[in-house]
Parts: structure tokens; C-alpha cells; sequence
């Protein structure tokens, strides 16, 4: 009877190992999911990079706000960085907001990277890291869409396109008027 | 001396030291920090912990909890600051409480199991008797050992 | 024709070969046909050839820098030092399957013609199970999945260079080669015991045949693993030796598994006990070395050690449920042929205790299974993402580790069938006083986290055991043979090998479990960000930064902190660096480690003043007793070879008797 019970137990085991081996492959292994979406985006009030004063999150509650962390030292985040012109460019004159957080650098790195992309959106630096840590970021470039309300609507990890970026931003706008 | 308290000394002072090792101790704040970050994966890296890990991202997070020991937080309350953030992802062991539970389950339940198995067919009572080989016995192991002498040889 | 050309060629012919050879063993074994055999150990030779002829002409390639092929352009560059190029035979996925197959080639040719000779058709079906194995890595290899020679269309004047990880240490090409011996040599009982399963042969003749085959397996499985975990601590740069990374956890499975088999095949030698347990286990054992390459080599799992993306994934994920379902069916079939003779002793016999030992080693096993699958699990079940590490592993793994430490103290020290009262008081008044003098030591010497005071405790323990044991053996040596005490120590070895080596294996695996224990209890950590001429101090020693220097190379360019030692007796230089390759994104870290028996000194680059080189973070971490861990595998490794080693042959064949009479006592 025992013995019956533990031959049966052991098909069971190895039917559950092929089946979710199989599953597996489905499974992309660098994708994380998650994290601090669709919570309240957590507050923060860095020193900008440029010097000029300070710049918190509370600044621009109401607006759509895209939080991209970037590091000079990222070869993704050189890659992404024309999209993010280009788009800041769109909704420079609308309710949309940029902020670009420097991750793990020095200011003077950071502010060079900047004044090198033509990056003109307020950049802020994160120098012992507790922003990046509270929103659960793994490493640059990593982009949130926080909305009208305060709430992270999404995240994308690695280097973002123009697509990507439009169709979150208006996806927030869209929200914003509906309310 | 008498073996029997030979004997009885010894498992009283391996029984002392045992004790000694296991007594309750404060912990102190560094103990604290090394116990949390142990438990913390560091998120750049493959599977290390945020103690272990010499990347960036894992001293940004031991300053972090090292100042929140010193802000008097309980454990729980650090735990939650991460978990937020990353969520269960970013312990290394799985929460007890949730279904993820099962995994601690598994391998007690199968040692329990096989320990049931295994003294179900264990012979119970004294020592058997030391009888003497049967004729059968004794051919089939002198076949054994000619047969591995030729697979040794 | 050139080296890649070459290569190509002997793997198709192989193939072809390997086919014949498949066919020829299964119709030699069912018509006993010795002509059709000897053919089949021809192209069992052939094949071998051609597969080392594939091997070698890669390696050729990888030395002439030849990026017309694929796999050299991807792992080699015109700067890689010509060691490294030969290695990078073993550096990606099609080099490490092609190492792989001419392995198992070169087993599959060792049982052609040493195997057959012995026991003919038992040897002949095994046979056609290895040339079946081979032709399917074969077919692999020829396949585009996994072709080592496949072709670019136009050469690259020059290719990425092999994985930074790979190339900053000479040690680097020593655990591979081995775990892969391990892994492979476990297929030859795995085909003798399907064999005997195919021929429904009740007896335990497969087992004698392929014993040492299993004991070589495991020795190397357990040596790898060890030269592994060293590669980790002196290349992956964060003072640690084991993270439970996936990589780790597939080379320990059938590790276990063949550790419980090893100890399980003496119960069915001895008592003609658990035939079909042992043939499970040799199937489970040939079954996890496949599992855990399907894991590591598939991307399924990430890790430091894990090779890219491939499509082979699924092609080894066949051939696994192929071979579940091959065996578990024939095992289900043969089951009635495989009762036991007889009822097992009582729970102080020594096949009890090997009993309660399977059952940990299985827990052990299953254990590292599911820490390693279940956050695939979680997510193919709910989505949720999960981690396992280090913590979950440590919390099961150390008290099933401590059970078994113990156990392996009680079990040789018990007779079969059943031990009394004053047998015990006999056995085991010793070793449980040094015991109690291990967990003082522990005490004494600071180590006091109560697992490592166990560890201590049991550890003294089966050491007096083992110490027990040579002292009654070289005692009854003198008294029957009069041989003089090193000359009765030396025969123990030559004459009683397997027991002897046995012990000495265990007393390797006493001074890794007290090095483990000792460097996870003791280890401190320190962290300081220094100028040129600071020191730092920690456990007694003081580290002074000398200087921050950059350092090229054609391959690399480094930045070295030169950092003098003194104090705890230590005077001497560590140059821990941050490596860069061109064709790694990332800096990689190379410690500088300052070894010692007493402890090592670990030291890190964390970080540094890129512009002018006025500061460096410097990590450090003092790890005791870690050099005993090297140490203990070497032991392991020496215990396995005594283990291994043929017996003089016996003139006596009355010995049985004589040996029933003592079991019997």
C-alpha cells in the first residue's frame, strides 16, 4: 500500500518537473516584474544636478510625470537618449513633466552627461541611492509613468523607444482629462 | 574508569557546550545589519546576498539598513521598506506565511515520509541471534567473490 | 581542408559509426553473435578517435584564431593568450557538448573493449545503451542547435574574446573537464543497470561490474565541485566559495544521489537488500546530471556560470523524459523480478543506519531540486516573481547536513543485522568523549554559533571513529600476521582498500564540514575607502594601500591597488584589481587573497578615483579556516583513489566463509 502510494508519488513529481520545465520556456528570465507599480510613487526632494536649488516629486503633483534613471556610465542609456529628446521636445508645452535621476555617479559626471546629450529637463541626483532603492529600481536606464494621481502607472526596464514613451504618456493624458 | 561514567561525563559537558552556544544573547546593531542583509538578494547581482555582494547597489543598501537599526526599527518594519520597493522578490527565503509556504512543507514532509518508510520495514526487537551460514549462503558469496575477482582482475 | 572542415567531417563519421555501432551491439547481445560484436568494438574505437580528431581540430582553430567558424569568433580574439584558447574548447555551450560527447565516446570505447570481455551479454546490452547516448549527443552536435563548427559567411577581422569571468584565472580551466568526467562517467552504470533491467536479470552482477565506474564518477563529481567552489572564491571576487547558485546546485544533485548510492549498493552486496532502490538510484543519479545540464545550458534558470540562450533546451528536455520514461517503466516492469531477500536488521544495524542515510541524502536531493525549480513554479502558477537562495538552503540543507555527519560517525561503527548494548558501550565510548572535547574546542576557539558547534562536536566525533577504526585494524593486523605497525597501516589500504579508502574519504569530508562551518561562523567583513598611505585594520591584521596604478595588457586593462599586509604574523603584498575586457560592459573584479591555514585574508577593489587615482574603497573580509576546505577535497579525492584501486587478487577462495563469520558476530 505504502509502496503504491510512493511509486504514484514519484510519477506525480516527475510529470510536475516536465510540465514546468516546458512552462519554462515561456518564461524570460531578465523579465522582473516586480516592484512599485500601480502604487503611490514613492516622494523624494533630490539637489538638482546643476546646483540651482532643490526639485521634489510634490512639485509636480497633478501632472504627468516621467522618472527616467540614467548613469553616464550606461551604454543603454546613451542608446535611449535621442527618444527622450524627442519626446521631451513633443510635450515640452503640455501638462507632461521629465526628470531625469542620476544614478551611482558623481555630480560632475552627471552634470557633464547632461550638458553633453542636450538633456534639458530637470535632472536631480540620487547620491546615497535611497531613491532608486525606494522604487525598487535594479539598474539604469529605468523608466515610471506616474500619473495625474500620483500613482505609478507603469515601468519599463533596459532601454525605452519613441513608441513606448508616447503610448504610456498619452495612455496618463488620456486619464488625466477623463477626470 | 568505569565507561558507563565516562560516558555520562561526557554527553554532560558536550550537553553544557551545546547549551552555552544555543542561550539567548542581545544581538548587536552590526549583527543586526549582517542578519537583515543576509536575508536581502542584491538586485544587480545573480542570486548574491546584499551583505555578500561588493556592487554598488548592495552598499547603498546596507548604509541604508544600517541606518534604519540605528532609527531603532524593528525588523519587520525594514523588511516591509523593501518589500515595497521590490517585493517577495527581493528575499532570498521564501515568507513562511503566504502559499509560497510550501517549499519549507516539501522537504520536511518527504524526510517524515521516508523516515515512516524506512522503520516500517526495520526489524523490530533484540539483537537476532549470530547464526551460522547456510550451505546456500555461503555458495552464493563464494560466487560473488570469484565472479568480482574476474571483474577485478 | 582546414581545422573546422576537418572537425566537421569526424563528427558526421562518428555519427555514422555511433549508428552501426548502436545496432550491431543490440543484435551481438540478443544473437550472441561475437563477429557482429567485434564490429560494434571496432566502431566503438573508431568513433572515439574521430570525436578526439573533433576536439582537437577546435582547439586548433581557437589557437589559430580561425573566425571563420562561429564558435572561435564568438569566444576567442587575436589577443586571448594561447592557454586560453586552447580552454575555450570548454568556455561556451557547443565546445563544453562537444568535451562532452568525446568523453562519452571514450567511456563507450572502454566498455567495447574491457567490458565485454568479462560478462559478454550483460556488457553488450550496456553497450548499445551507451553507442544509443552517444549517437544522440552526436545527432546534437551535427544538428544546428549546437554545431561547434558551423560556419560565418564572411570571417570578422577579429571576434569578441572569451567571457571576462573565464580568462582571469588559471584555475579556471580545472573544474569543467572535471564535473563533466563526473557527469558522464555516471551514464556506465546507468547503462549496465538498464542492461540488467532489459535482460530482467534479478542479481546484483551489474552492480559489481560498474562499482568502481560509480565510485570514479563520484569522485570526480565531488572533486569538481570542490574545484569549482575554490574557481568561485578566487575569481567571482565577493569571498565566497558556494551562493546555491543553479550551476552549484546541479552538480550536487547527482553528487547526493551517488553518495547515497554508493552507500546503499554495500546493503545489497552484503544482504542482497534493495535491488530495486539501487538500480532507482543510479537511474536518479544518470537522470539529475541531465536535468542539471538541461538547467544550466538552456537558460531556464540564470546564472554567474550558465552559458547563453540556446536552443537546445528543448532537445534536452526530450531526451530527459525520454530516458524517465525508459527507465521508470522498465523498473516498474522488472519490480516483481527485484523483491528482496529477507527482512532488514533492526534500527542499530549497520543497513538501517544506510537506510536513515538515503532517506537524508534523498530529503537533501529533493531539497536542492525544488529550491532550484520553484521560483519557476511560483511563476508558471501565480506569477509571482520569488526568489530562493542562500537562506532557504542553508535553513534545510545544514541540519539534514548535521543528521548526516552523525550518522556517518554511527554507521560503520555498527554490524550488520543488529548491535547490543554492550557492542555500543564499546563502539562509541571514544568518540563520544572527543565529542564532547570538539564542541570545547569550538567553544575555545570563539567559534560559537550552535550549528558550528554541532559541526565541531560531530566532527570530533566520526574522526575518533574513523582513528578507532585504524587502530583495530592495524592492532589485528600484528596479532594474525605479524607485520610491523606502518607495514600493518599500509595493508590496510592495499588489502581492505574500499573500508579504508572509505574512511579516508570521510575524514575529507570531517575537514570540509569543520572548514564550512568554521569560516560561516567566524568570517568579518570591513569596508573602508582609503587614501595612497591609509591603513585599515581588521581581525588583527592592518592593510595599507601603496598605491592605485593602472596596468595594460593587450587583452585587458586593469587597475590594481597594491596593498601591503603586516600584522598576524603576515608580511606581504595583495593586488586586488577591476578588470576591464572590450567586450564586457562591466568591470570584473579580481580579489587578492592571502591564504593561510590559520585564515585567508580577502581583499576587494570596490571602487577607486577614476580621474586621479587619489582613493580607493578597499573590502576586506577574513575568512578562517576556509584553505581546509581545499584541503578536505583533496583528502576526499585521496580516499577515493585508495578506494578505488584493485585489491591484490585473493588466492584463497574459502575467504567467504571466514568473512560470513565475522559479519555474523
Amino acid at each position: 500500500m505504502l509502496a503504491r502510494v510512493v511509486r504514484i508519488a514519484v510519477v506525480v513529481v516527475i510529470l510536475g518537473l516536465v510540465v514546468t520545465l516546458a512552462l519554462a520556456f515561456r518564461r524570460d528570465p531578465h523579465d522582473i516584474r516586480t516592484g512599485t507599480v500601480n502604487k503611490p510613487a514613492p516622494a523624494f526632494t533630490l539637489g538638482r544636478l546643476d546646483g540651482s536649488g532643490q526639485a521634489s516629486l510634490a512639485d509636480y503633483s497633478g501632472k504627468v510625470v516621467v522618472v527616467n534613471f540614467f548613469a553616464s556610465w550606461c551604454l543603454p542609456c546613451i542608446q535611449e537618449n535621442p527618444a527622450l529628446v524627442r519626446v521631451y521636445e513633443r510635450y515640452r508645452s503640455s501638462d507632461v513633466v521629465m526628470l531625469g535621476i542620476n544614478f551611482q555617479e558623481s555630480r560632475e559626471n552627471g552634470l557633464a552627461y547632461v550638458q553633453r546629450m542636450g538633456i534639458s529637463w530637470t535632472s536631480v541626483a540620487d547620491d546615497d541611492g535611497r531613491v532608486a532603492l525606494s522604487y525598487g529600481v535594479f539598474g539604469p536606464p529605468e523608466t515610471f509613468f506616474i500619473g495625474p494621481d500620483g500613482i505609478i502607472a507603469g515601468r519599463h526596464i533596459g532601454p525605452i523607444d519613441e513608441e513606448t514613451l508616447v503610448t504610456a504618456i498619452e495612455k496618463l493624458r488620456g486619464q488625466a482629462a477623463t477626470r | 574508569m568505569n565507561r558507563r561514567v565516562l560516558i555520562a561525563i561526557a554527553v554532560l559537558a558536550l550537553a553544557g557546550a551545546l547549551a552555552f552556544a544555543a542561550r539567548p544573547h542581545e544581538t548587536t546593531a552590526d549583527e543586526r545589519v549582517d542578519q537583515i542583509t543576509t536575508e536581502l538578494r542584491c538586485p544587480v547581482c545573480q542570486g548574491l546576498s546584499v551583505k555578500d555582494s561588493t556592487s554598488e547597489t548592495a552598499r547603498q543598501m546596507r548604509d541604508l539598513v544600517a541606518q534604519r537599526v540605528r532609527e531603532a526599527k524593528t525588523n519587520a518594519e525594514i523588511e516591509a521598506e523593501f518589500r515595497a520597493a521590490y517585493g517577495d522578490w527581493i528575499f532570498l527565503s521564501p515568507p513562511l506565511a503566504s502559499w509560497t509556504g510550501l517549499v519549507w512543507l516539501v522537504p520536511v514532509a518527504a524526510l517524515a515520509a521516508g523516515l515512516a518508510l524506512v522503520t516500517g520495514r526495520l526489524r523490530s526487537g533484540g539483537v537476532p541471534q549470530p547464526s551460522a551460514p547456510t550451505t546456500t549462503e555461503v555458495a552464493a558469496l563464494r560466487e560473488r567473490v570469484a565472479r568480482e575477482e574476474a571483474a577485478e582482475g | 581542408m582546414s581545422a573546422g572542415d576537418l572537425g566537421a567531417a569526424a563528427l558526421r563519421a562518428a555519427l555514422f559509426l555511433s549508428l552501426w555501432g548502436t545496432g550491431a551491439a543490440i543484435y551481438a547481445a540478443w544473437r550472441r553473435d561475437a563477429r557482429v560484436l567485434a564490429s560494434a568494438r571496432v566502431a566503438a574505437g573508431f568513433a572515439f578517435g574521430l570525436v578526439v580528431i573533433a576536439a582537437l581540430s577546435m582547439m586548433f582553430a581557437l589557437a589559430t584564431h580561425d573566425f571563420s567558424i562561429l564558435y572561435v569568433a564568438e569566444n576567442n580574439a587575436r589577443e586571448t593568450p594561447l592557454f586560453y584558447s586552447i580552454i575555450g574548447l570548454w568556455a561556451a555551450l557547443e565546445g563544453s557538448i562537444l568535451l562532452w560527447t568525446a568523453i562519452l565516446a571514450g567511456a563507450t570505447a572502454f566498455i567495447a573493449f574491457r567490458g565485454t570481455l568479462a560478462i559478454p551479454r550483460l556488457a553488450t546490452t550496456a553497450l548499445a545503451v551507451m553507442f544509443a547516448m552517444l549517437t544522440f549527443f552526436l545527432l546534437l552536435i551535427t544538428t544546428p542547435a549546437a554545431d561547434p563548427f558551423a560556419r560565418l559567411a564572411v570571417a570578422p577581422e577579429n571576434g569578441n574574446g572569451p567571457n571576462a569571468l573565464l580568462q582571469t584565472h588559471p584555475l579556471m580551466p580545472l573544474p569543467p573537464p572535471l564535473l563533466y568526467l563526473g557527469y558522464v562517467l555516471t551514464s556506465v552504470p546507468f547503462a549496465y543497470a538498464i542492461a540488467s533491467l532489459i535482460l530482467g536479470e534479478g542479481g546484483d552482477r551489474w552492480l559489481v561490474a560498474t562499482r568502481r565506474f560509480a565510485l570514479i564518477s563520484w569522485a570526480l563529481l565531488g572533486v569538481g565541485i570542490v574545484a569549482g567552489a575554490w574557481w568561485s572564491y578566487a575569481v567571482l571576487g565577493w569571498g565566497g566559495y558556494w551562493a546555491w547558485d543553479p550551476v552549484e546546485n546541479a552538480a550536487i544533485m547527482p553528487w547526493l544521489t551517488s553518495t547515497a548510492y554508493l552507500h546503499s549498493v554495500m546493503v545489497e552486496e552484503k544482504r542482497s537488500l534493495l535491488r530495486s532502490w539501487n538500480l532507482a538510484l543510479v537511474v536518479a543519479t544518470f537522470a539529475l546530471t541531465i536535468l542539471g545540464t538541461f538547467l544550466t545550458r538552456s537558460g531556464v534558470v540564470n546564472s554567474v556560470h550558465s552559458f547563453s540562450l540556446s536552443a537546445i533546451g528543448p532537445i534536452l528536455l526530450g531526451y530527459l523524459v525520454a530516458i524517465l520514461v525508459l527507465s521508470i517503466g522498465l523498473l516498474l516492469w522488472r519490480s516483481a523480478r527485484l523483491r528482496d531477500a529477507g527482512p532488514i536488521g533492526t534500527p542499530l544495524s549497520r543497513e538501517a543506519i544506510f537506510l536513515f542515510q538515503n532517506v537524508l541524502f534523498m530529503a537533501a536531493t529533493l531539497t536542492v531540486l525544488l529550491g532550484t525549480l520553484y521560483p519557476l513554479v511560483a511563476e508558471a502558477i501565480s506569477g509571482a516573481q520569488l526568489s530562493i537562495g542562500g537562506p532557504y538552503f542553508d535553513r534545510v540543507e545544514i541540519p539534514v547536513a548535521l543528521a548526516l555527519l552523525f550518522l556517518m560517525g554511527i554507521g560503520p561503527q555498527l554490524p550488520w543485522h543488529g548491535a547490543s548494548r554492550a557492542t555500543l558501550e564499546r563502539q562509541f565510548t571514544a568518540p563520544i568523549v572527543a565529542a564532547a572535547f570538539g564542541a570545547l574546542a569550538a567553544l575555545i576557539t570563539g567559534t560559537t554559533a550552535l550549528p558550528a558547534v554541532l559541526t565541531y562536536a560531530l566532527g570530533a566525533f566520526v574522526l575518533a571513529t574513523v582513528v578507532q577504526e585504524f587502530a583495530r585494524g592495524v592492532r589485528a593486523r600484528r596479532t594474525l600476521h605479524g607485520e610491523g605497525g606502518v607495514a600493518a597501516f599500509a595493508n590496510l589500504f592495499r588489502r581492505s582498500g574500499r573500508r579504508y579508502g572509505g574512511y579516508v574519504v570521510h575524514i575529507g569530508i570531517v575537514l570540509v564540514a569543520l572548514a564550512v562551518a568554521t569560516s560561516q561562523a567566524r568570517t568579518v567583513d570591513a569596508e573602508r575607502t582609503l587614501a595612497p598611505g591609509d591603513s585599515l585594520d581588521v581581525a588583527g591584521y592592518t592593510i595599507r594601500l601603496e598605491a592605485i596604478r593602472p596596468v595594460s595588457e593587450p587583452q585587458r586593462d586593469s587597475i590594481v591597488a597594491d596593498l601591503a599586509i603586516s600584522g598576524n604574523g603576515a608580511s606581504e603584498h595583495l593586488r586586488p584589481a577591476l578588470v576591464q575586457y572590450p567586450n564586457s560592459a562591466a568591470a570584473v573584479g579580481s580579489p587578492g587573497i592571502g591564504a593561510g591555514l590559520r585564515d585567508d585574508l580577502y581583499t576587494i577593489l570596490a571602487a577607486y578615483d577614476q580621474r586621479t587615482f587619489s582613493w580607493a574603497t578597499i573590502r576586506t573580509r577574513v575568512i578562517p579556516g576556509v584553505s581546509w576546505l581545499w584541503l578536505g577535497g583533496a583528502v576526499v579525492g585521496i580516499g577515493a583513489i585508495i578506494a578505488a584501486l584493485p585489491a591484490p587478487r585473493r588466492r584463497v577462495v574459502r575467504m567467504p566463509v571466514a568473512e560470513v563469520a565475522v559479519s555474523a558476530k
